[in-house]
C-alpha cells in the first residue's frame, strides 16, 4: 500500500495462504493503482507449482552435491586401498621370490657338476622366470608408490632434467647421438617423478629404435595456451595402432617377451604420473613406421623468473 | 650355539630362515663365517646382547664385530633392538647394519637417527644378496677399524 502512495504504477508480491483444508498456497499479486476511482487493480496468479518447482530443484542439486562429494570420497578411499593393497602384496612377495632365485641357483651352484645338460637348463629356466617374477614385482611396486608418495612442486628445467636422464642412462656415444633435443619449456611439477616419465619414455624409444639402422629420437615440446605438449617421437618399431587405447594399460604389451623384453608397467607409469600433474598422455604410430608419445602439463600460474 | 670358546664376530638376526641360510652360505663362501650367531627374533638379540634369558652365562664384554639386523622380527622389532643397542654404554658403539626387504624412506630415516652404520635393501636376486652380506661383512670384519 505504501508503494501505491508514493506513486508507483506497479507492485507485485508473493504470499503464501492456507486453504480452508489446511494446505498452502502460494500467490503471486499484481497490482495497479485507478487513481480517478481510488481503486486498485489486482490480479492474483497461483504460482503454488513454480514455487514447488523451485524447491524441488534447489533440494535436488542439494542432494546431487553430497552425493557427489560423498562418491569422490569414497573412490578416493578405494583408490588408496588398492594402492597400499599392491604395495603390501609386491613387497610381501619379494621375500619367497628371493627364496626361489637363490634356491635354484645354490642346486646349480652345489649339484652343477652332478646335473647333465638339460637338468642344468630346467633350473635355469627357474631362475629365470624368477627373475620375471622380480621385474614385475618391482614395476607394480614402483606403480603402486607413485600413487601413494606426496609430490613436491618445483620449477623444473626440463632441458637441464633430460639430459641428465640420457648421462644416467650411460649409452655408447653413438646412440647418444641419435638423440635430437629441441626446446623445452621450464614445467612445474615434481622432479623425481618427471624425471621418471622421461626415463620411461626414453627407454622405450632406444629399444624399440635398437634394431633400426639408422635410428633417429626425437625430443621436444609444443606450446598452447595453458598447457605445454612435451613429445617424444622415434622412428623404430612402432606399434599396431588399432591397439593404442591398451598401450598405456598396467601389464599390457604390443609385442612380445621375445621381440622385445618389458614388464607392461612403464607406460602406465607416465599415464599414473602426468594424470597426478593434471596432464593427459598420448601416443601414435604405425607397424615399423616409429611411434611418438606425448605428454600435456598444465602450465603453472605462477610463472618463473 | 650357546657358549663360545672363540669370539663371535657376526651377530645375524633374522627371522626368515630362508634369508638367514642364503646369508650364511653368502658368509661361509667368502670366509667370513667362522664365529656367527644365528638369532630369530628381537627378543631373542637382546637377551644374547645383553646376557638374558637362555644367554644368561654369556660374557656381555664380549662383543661382535658387526650385527646384521633384519627390521621385520617377531616380538622385538628391528628397531627397538637397535634403540637398545644405541642406548646401553656397553653396546653403545656396535657396527650395526641393517639388511631388510623394506626400502621405506620411514625406515631409513628412524634408523639413520638411531645411528645404523649401513642400510642395505635385501636384493631379490641370489647373486646380488650375496654379494650383499659378503660385502658388508668383508668390510666390518677386515677393512674397518674399532676403537681397542
Amino acid at each position: 500500500m505504501d508503494s501505491l502512495n508514493t506513486g508507483a504504477m506497479l507492485v507485485g508480491f508473493e504470499n503464501r495462504y492456507q486453504c480452508k483444508d489446511g494446505s498452502h498456497r502460494w500467490l503471486r499479486w499484481s497490482c495497479a493503482p485507478v487513481v480517478e476511482y481510488g481503486q486498485i487493480y489486482a490480479v492474483a496468479h497461483d504460482i503454488t507449482d513454480r514455487k514447488q518447482a523451485d524447491v524441488d530443484m534447489r533440494q535436488l542439486n542439494a542432494d546431487l552435491d553430497r552425493r557427489v562429494v560423498e562418491r569422490t570420497a569414497q573412490l578416493e578411499a578405494t583408490n588408496r586401498e588398492l594402492e597400499a593393497f599392491t604395495y603390501s602384496v609386491s613387497h610381501d612377495l619379494r621375500s619367497p621370490l628371493r627364496g626361489v632365485d637363490s634356491f635354484s641357483r645354490m642346486v646349480i651352484e652345489d649339484y652343477g657338476p652332478k646335473l647333465d645338460d638339460e637338468g642344468r637348463r630346467l633350473l635355469n629356466v627357474v631362475r629365470s622366470e624368477a627373475q620375471r617374477m622380480g621385474a614385475l614385482i618391482d614395476d607394480l611396486l614402483q606403480f603402486s608408490r607413485v600413487g601413494r608418495q606426496e609430490m613436491r612442486q618445483q620449477s623444473v628445467d626440463m632441458s637441464v632434467l633430460v639430459q641428465d636422464v640420457i648421462d644416467k642412462l650411460n649409452l655408447p656415444v653413438e646412440r647418444q647421438q641419435q638423440i635430437v633435443i629441441g626446446p623445452l619449456p621450464l614445467a612445474h611439477g615434481d622432479h623425481t617423478l618427471l624425471q621418471q616419465v622421461w626415463v620411461n619414455l626414453l627407454s622405450n624409444a632406444l629399444k624399440f629404435t635398437r634394431h633400426q639402422p639408422s635410428p633417429v629420437i626425437e625430443v621436444g615440446a609444443t606450446q598452447a595456451v595453458g598447457l605445454c605438449t612435451y613429445y617424444v617421437k622415434d622412428n623404430g618399431a612402432g606399434f599396431d595402432a588399432r591397439f593404442v587405447h591398451k598401450l598405456f594399460g598396467v601389464f599390457q604389451r604390443l609385442h612380445t617377451e621375445d621381440e622385445f623384453e618389458g614388464t607392461g608397467v612403464g607406460l602406465a607409469l607416465v599415464q599414473r604420473i602426468v594424470q597426478r600433474h593434471g596432464g593427459t598422455v598420448r601416443a601414435s604410430g604405425e607397424v615399423n613406421q616409429g611411434a611418438a608419445f606425448y605428454f600435456s602439463l598444465p602450465i603453472a600460474k605462477e610463472s618463473p623468473a | 650355539m650357546k657358549n663360545h670358546t672363540h669370539s663371535v664376530e657376526i651377530l645375524l638376526v633374522e627371522d626368515n630362515p630362508r634369508d638367514a641360510e642364503i646369508s650364511l652360505r653368502a658368509l661361509k663362501t667368502n670366509k667370513l663365517a667362522n664365529h656367527i650367531v644365528h638369532v630369530k627374533d628381537g627378543q631373542e638379540a637382546l637377551d644374547w646382547l645383553f646376557g638374558a634369558g637362555e644367554y644368561v652365562d654369556r660374557d656381555v664384554n664380549q662383543r661382535p664385530k658387526v650385527v646384521l639386523l633384519d627390521l621385520k622380527l617377531p616380538k622385538v622389532d628391528g628397531i627397538e633392538v637397535l634403540r637398545a643397542i644405541r642406548a646401553d654404554p656397553r653396546t653403545q658403539r656396535l657396527p650395526v647394519v641393517v639388511l631388510t626387504s623394506s626400502r621405506e624412506e620411514q625406515d631409513v630415516v628412524r634408523t639413520c637417527d638411531l645411528g645404523v652404520n649401513s642400510y642395505i635393501v635385501k636384493p631379490m636376486d641370489f647373486e646380488k644378496f650375496s654379494a650383499a652380506v659378503a660385502q658388508a661383512g668383508h668390510y666390518w670384519l677386515l677393512i674397518n677399524q674399532e676403537p681397542a
